[in-house]
């Protein structure tokens, strides 16, 4: 990196903001894909919009690529660093800026965590809305970029339906403001593309959310089943009875025996287990999670565990979030996929899945958000094995070529990132493919902002597929994967 | 005449007709030539043929929404969707279904309805809109309060590009992060970017039972108390609407509230029997209304603003600040009489402006300059208020939308300079 440029940094974000030496640089070296590293060329952390902005500006005059980057969370390396190019880090860029409870709606700088807005207005009895399991750690930068959704996004939508506007420094370093504190914007939605967009399009610098009133009641309930099939039918017939619960969600006996090793929940040693949690007045509550009880009896439930207590249903969750971390007390490595299946396809998904364990001789574990159809399923191998490293991967795309020709999608919520681009002409044409490429370059003509990410190229030099890691954050109880 | 030999020699699935100058006009504009595919293909084929001889074309489901955005300077190609009218996909247990762009809302809705499923909108012209005029204004109705507008129940969309392709984006299920979110783009691009072919939604369930709370001629501060007491209570309506009529002032205006639950039988009772207590609490007047009269009452609701004579307008203000907004209405039409009808959750309202036609363009000024306001549009007004400045105001993000329009129709012959997107070739009339 020329000195000159390094200098302007340091002018606009100081000299505590710009890191360039090889030790300073290695955080930001991957995010929660942990196989994919590179060393950024400097990474710098303005504190404010406009140094942002000056950043943008300069990286474009100089022709020098960056990629944004929020708390490091992602899982398809999205915020990957690119070979010459710079780290923007939004993490100083962490002011809440409005609590505006009246008209229900909070105003915040990229680098505020998800939980932090539900914390300032718990108090006032509002919440809001998409759950990342990362909350606790991962920006809402981040979740602008990804999309993300969360387990109660079957009832509640995802980023994408609860952010009203957003300021954004554009990859020529224009500062515009798109969508609209108030309703109905006119023209084209740019805010509803740039997010999920995951950091091509422009970086986010101050972002007003909706948030909603606390559901007046919570219920949840366990219901254990000898085949998934009885799970699967159950989880179609809540849908067809007209039931939308916040949640929906399934586990595998090999992560129903993880998560007992790891958190011990107390889950039935069943072959599957559904979790489905309504919320929502009481009224619609206690009447529907009536039906949903009989519904998984009639589906041949073997044991139904309800929730009495706050303390109970924490329990049931924590069994369902630490199902993939505690896959390491079942096996010493293992391969988490994302994909998404329409949901009457789950039951065909899954045995072409168990299918697959037993021809590949590896282990798979299955959590799943089944309201949705958006599989995890866990890859379990030993690196010490020669070869196995690189069967899981094969067995993990098999799974996602199952889900394409299944009419599902390559990722639910991860993104695509640097981790699935190779794999995107498995579900989109060239035409459409081009017809996206020619949209970003709308945006970023010179292909500056995070280049290489979502949209296919040529492998990264010295890139390789490998096994799932633990991130930091992960490591130290900060955050799950989900 | 346009010579259209080549394209019918292309062997594409469509139609041709020459126009009928009362149906087929947009505004005082007769266009010179009506294509009807019946493919995606053939759509794009003839967007291309229009492209390579640079005819400007307006895209049109059923036309219930012609008469909305900037008057057309011309239009050569009336390029109508409906022949595209089928549903592709419906699994009912997915909850999604995907179309083609000219079918009609009603159409759709008829046909899930035995499923006991709907695509959860109910805009204004519900009988004659099309999917793609919805999508391509983002136009909703008093539901949107639950459901959202069509850019938050869309989940893939399909288009046919000037340059002759059909791509697609997003996908066929509700959770999907793979690639750009084009459906966005077209949302609200009014026919100015692509031809929709074909989209998928997500689908809600058909409730068993609904009931409305109707409190009748509130006050301004009746009219917040209510407002605000909705918003704080944990109850979830489905619609939560607002009507004003104002006479000729100084006459007061008569103000109405209606609080919508849609669910199970019970739920709706407990829902809108504890609606009706909170608002007795405050000392308002209240019915409830239920069956028949229910529906009469939200098919007027949805009618209102359009049945009277003069401009309508689209507005939008902080959903805590109905009372300034009302305000803002008051001052800003003076004299005038008006009607409001909007959502009080999300903020939005359509506004008829009662007054004579001379006296329109100063109100909009002054709806537009009100601090309590923005996003102030021209929905419908007479010819000469419909300049595309005067319709969309101030544009926002100009330079990114010619970009998207520049880079997505490159000849420049999509939408006839009617939508937002500000167009970089001026077609002489």
């Amino acid at each position: 990196m020329n000195a000159s440029f390094l200098a302007a940094l340091r002018r606009i974000a100081g000299d505590d903001g710009v890191y360039c030496e090889p030790l300073e640089v290695l955080t930001y070296e991957c995010d929660a894909l942990t196989h994919l590293r590179q060393s950024p060329a400097a990474v710098v952390l303005p504190s404010s919009a406009a140094a942002v902005q000056q950043i943008v500006r300069l990286c474009a005059n100089e022709g020098v690529s960056f990629v944004p980057r929020g708390h490091g969370t992602g899982l398809s390396g999205g915020a990957l660093p690119v070979e010459g190019g710079i780290v923007i880090g939004l993490s100083r860029l962490n002011r809440v800026l409005d609590v505006d409870i009246r008209n229900r709606r909070v105003t915040v700088e990229p680098g505020v965590t998800n939980l932090e807005i539900t914390r300032q207005v718990a108090p006032a009895g509002y919440y809001y809305a998409p759950d990342p399991s990362s909350q606790q750690v991962c920006s809402i930068g981040g979740n602008v970029a990804e999309n993300s959704g969360g387990a109660h996004c079957l009832k509640y939508g995802f980023t994408v339906h609860h952010v009203l506007a957003a300021d954004v420094v554009l990859p020529s370093g224009d500062l515009v403001q798109m969508g609209s504190e108030f309703a109905d914007a006119p023209g084209p939605d740019l805010l509803g593309l740039l997010i999920g967009s995951e950091g091509t399009l422009g970086i986010a610098t101050k972002i007003t959310v909706r948030i909603l009133r606390r559901p007046e009641s919570v219920q949840t309930l366990l219901a254990a089943f000898d085949t998934i099939e009885q799970g699967g039918a159950a989880v179609s017939d809540i849908v067809s009875a007209g039931i939308i619960p916040a949640a929906i969600e399934m586990m595998d006996t090999l992560a129903i025996q993880a998560a007992e090793a790891a958190v011990h929940p107390g889950f039935p040693a069943a072959d599957t287990v559904l979790i489905v949690e309504l919320d929502g007045p009481d009224a619609e509550v206690r009447e529907l999670f009536d039906v949903v009880e009989q519904i998984c009896r009639t589906n041949g439930a073997a044991t139904i565990e309800v929730a009495k207590t706050e303390p109970q249903r924490a329990r049931i969750w924590k069994g369902r979030k630490a199902a993939f971390a505690a896959m390491g007390r079942v096996s010493p490595n293992y391969y988490v996929q994302d994909g998404v299946v329409p949901r009457t396809r789950l039951p065909e998904v899954l045995n072409r899945i168990r299918q697959l364990e037993r021809s590949s001789g590896l282990r798979i574990g299955n959590v799943f958000h089944a309201g949705d159809g958006n599989l995890h399923p866990l890859i379990c191998y030993d690196e010490r094995v020669p070869g196995q490293a690189e069967q899981a991967e094969a067995v993990a795309a098999e799974i996602l070529g199952y889900c394409v020709d299944a009419g599902g999608s390559l990722t639910g919520e991860h993104g695509i990132g640097v981790d699935k681009s190779q794999y995107m002409p498995r579900m989109f044409s060239d035409v459409d493919l081009a017809l996206m490429a020619r949209v970003r370059s709308v945006f970023d003509p010179r292909s500056l902002c995070n280049p290489g990410k979502v949209l296919p190229t040529p492998r990264l030099c010295g890139e390789v597929p490998g096994p799932y890691r633990a991130h930091p954050v992960e490591r130290d109880g900060l955050g799950e994967r989900f | 005449m346009i010579a259209v030999d080549a394209l019918r020699a292309s062997g594409h699935e469509l139609e041709t007709r020459d126009p009928d100058p009362d149906r087929d006009r947009i505004d005082d504009v007769v266009p010179r030539l009506v294509i009807l595919p019946r493919t995606g293909e053939a759509a794009a084929g003839a967007l291309r043929w229009a492209a390579g001889q640079r005819l400007s074309v307006v895209i049109r489901g059923q036309g219930s929404k012609s008469g909305w955005g900037a008057r057309p300077p011309a239009v050569d190609v009336l390029l109508d969707m409906s022949m595209l009218n089928r549903i592709l996909a419906h699994e009912a247990g997915d909850l999604t279904v995907t179309v083609e762009a000219g079918i009609r809302l009603r159409d759709l809705n008829a046909a899930l309805a035995p499923h006991r499923q709907w695509l959860a909108l109910d805009p204004p012209f519900g009988e004659q809109a099309t999917i793609g005029g919805l999508l391509a204004t983002n136009d909703s109705g008093p539901q949107r309060h639950r459901f959202g507008t069509p850019r938050d129940l869309v989940i893939g969309i399909q288009l046919a590009t000037t340059d002759g392709q059909v791509a697609k984006s997003g996908g066929q299920v509700v959770k999907n992060v793979a690639g750009y979110d084009l459906s966005k783009i077209i949302s609200g691009s009014f026919g100015s970017l692509a031809a929709i072919v074909a989209a998928t939604f997500k689908l809600a369930p058909v409730p068993e039972a609904s009931a409305t709370v109707a409190i009748d001629r509130l006050d301004p501060d009746g009219l917040a108390s209510v407002a605000d007491a909705i918003a704080a209570s944990q109850l979830e309506p489905v619609a939560f609407d607002l009507h004003v009529e104002q006479p000729p002032q100084p006459a007061p205006p008569r103000i109405d509230c209606l609080i919508r639950f849609a669910s199970f039988r019970r739920v709706v009772e407990a829902e809108s029997a504890s609606a009706a207590a909170r608002i007795a609490g405050l000392n308002q007047p209240v019915t409830v209304v239920e069956g028949d009269a229910e529906r009469e009452v939200w098919a007027s609701q949805s009618r209102r603003p359009w049945s009277g004579a003069g401009a309508v307008v689209r507005l939008a203000w902080r959903p805590g600040d109905v009372r300034p907004m009302l305000a803002a209405a008051i001052d800003s039409a003076g004299a005038q009489g008006f009607e409001l009808a909007g959502r009080l959750g999300a903020g939005s309202g359509l506004m008829r402006l009662a007054g004579p036609d001379r006296d329109q363009r100063p109100v909009i000024e002054r709806l537009r300059a009100s601090e309590a306001l923005a996003n102030v549009v021209v929905v419908r007004a007479p010819l000469e208020l419909r300049t595309r400045e005067f319709v969309w105001g101030a544009p926002l993000n100009a330079a990114l939308m010619s970009g998207l329009k520049r880079e997505l129709d490159p000849a420049g012959i999509l939408g006839a300079g009617r939508g937002p997107v500000p167009s970089f070739v001026e077609r002489p009339v």
